[in-house]
């Protein structure tokens, strides 16, 4: 059920902006290994590459409105941002 | 720049802090609620074979095959077997008819013991008037009313006689001990008669019928081939009940009740959640340190290791009401305790 809601949230509040993480979060509901040419690759796998694509991405975002401008640490801060992005995956997608 | 600045370090703090508390939450649940990628979907086995040789004769099942318990799966040739069934019938009813026999010369040596019985009645008879006709002819004989050679006559048919009744009863006595009983040919029957049943038997074990419900796997013969006693010649794989064994960490075992809902995947469909009861946890693996040969001093490498990966346990999962189609021995699966989406 919290799977469903997770994807729901995704389907209405981001539709414009992240159709295709949205797409690939619904795939996620299933087994917590993900097959790639013949190999099974463990959900953990996906979270870090979310957490690292979502820290890449908030860089983007947050350089061009300015705000990255008012932030110190920005490593430190960065990598707990994709972090948290990761493990929000991590815990919604297949937590108990 | 200086109240920028402090923002930047209030921001930074408290993005650290919701991770790491993130992070430490997460660690909770990784170990309350324990899963796993490394599952094989598992089943019972039983090795098909006969207790008794010969040539396969019909074989009417075929690789893959599903059949069900008391099924026939193969037949051996009986007819050695039924020739020997023949035989054991012919055994027991020769036994039987010595046993009939020896009925009745009991009853004829019974007969001779009672004649014998009266040979002595009759012996001591005759001893007795021997006796008494020596008593009486010996005063006579003394003076001379009758010849001397006549009370010698009765002397010796007086011990003609005591002999006569020693005989007598020595031949009763041997007629009783031959009368006997009925002890060996009751027990020679009884043999026979254990004989068939076993014969029997063995005709009946040349048709093997399916001691369960399952599916026939590795058959790779054709009717017509020899097989031995016990000779294995497929497996089938039970499915009257399909299990996930899961290799669960042993950190994570305290975590893990016999009795608590399990979500498997089996990875031949990775979106059909199977419901599942953990039905027990593995009570031992084999340990590389602990493995070493029996009943000797125990072997113990020297080492300096500082990190020990953690030793896993089988965890097995009773799977409930799930789809034929997933269900496959040996298929990679994985298994998620007290949570995913068959425990709500």
């Amino acid at each position: 059920m919290r799977q469903k809601s997770f994807c729901f949230f995704f389907f209405r509040k981001r539709r414009t902006l992240l159709p295709l993480l949205a797409l690939s979060g619904c795939t996620l509901r299933g087994a917590p290994s993900f097959p790639i040419v013949g190999a099974y690759f463990p959900a953990w796998m996906l979270c870090v590459l979310t957490g690292v694509a979502v820290a890449v991405g908030l860089r983007v975002v947050f350089l061009q409105t300015g705000i990255d401008a008012l932030l110190s640490f920005r490593l430190f801060t960065y990598v707990a941002l994709g972090t948290l992005a990761a493990l929000a995956l991590w815990a919604l997608a297949f937590g108990p | 720049m200086g109240g920028r600045s402090r923002i930047g370090i209030l921001i930074a703090l408290a993005c650290i802090g919701a991770a790491i508390l993130a992070g430490l939450s997460v660690a909770h649940w990784d170990d309350a609620y324990p899963s796993t990628d490394s599952a094989t979907i598992d089943a019972e086995l039983v090795h098909v074979a006969s207790v008794v040789g010969g040539r396969l004769v019909d074989l009417p099942v075929r690789e893959n095959q599903h059949v069900h318990k008391g099924d026939l799966l193969y037949r051996i040739d009986p007819e050695p077997y039924a020739l020997t069934v023949h035989q054991a019938e012919a055994n027991l009813a020769l036994a039987t008819a010595e046993l009939a026999n020896q009925r009745r010369l009991l009853a004829v040596r019974t007969a001779q013991a009672a004649t014998a019985r009266d040979q002595v009645t009759r012996a001591q008879t005759n001893r007795d008037l021997a006796d008494r006709t020596v008593t009486r002819l010996e005063p006579l004989a003394n003076r001379s009313y009758v010849p001397w050679q006549q009370y010698d006559q009765a002397r010796v048919a007086r011990n003609d006689a005591e002999i006569s009744l020693a005989q007598a009863r020595q031949q009763s006595a041997a007629s009783e001990v031959a009368i006997g009983d009925l002890a060996s040919a009751t027990a020679a029957q009884a043999a026979s008669q254990a004989a068939l049943d076993r014969a029997r038997y063995e005709l009946r074990q040349t048709a093997v019928t399916a001691p369960t419900d399952g599916y026939v796997t590795s058959l790779h013969v054709k009717a017509g081939e020899v097989l031995a006693p016990s000779q294995v010649l497929f497996t089938l794989i039970a499915d009257e009940a399909w299990y996930a064994v899961a290799n669960l960490r042993e950190i994570t075992l305290p975590a893990v009740h016999p009795g608590d809902c399990a979500t498997i995947y089996s990875m031949i469909d990775r979106r059909t959640p199977i419901q599942g009861r953990v039905e027990s946890i593995g009570w031992g693996v084999l340990s590389a340190d602990s493995a070493g040969p029996a009943r000797t001093l125990p072997l113990v490498p020297r080492q300096m290791d500082w990190v020990h990966v953690a030793q896993r346990f089988p965890v097995r999962v009773h799977l409930q009401g799930a789809a034929p189609t997933l269900l496959r021995m040996g298929a990679t699966a994985t298994v998620e305790i007290r949570h995913g989406a068959a425990c709500p």
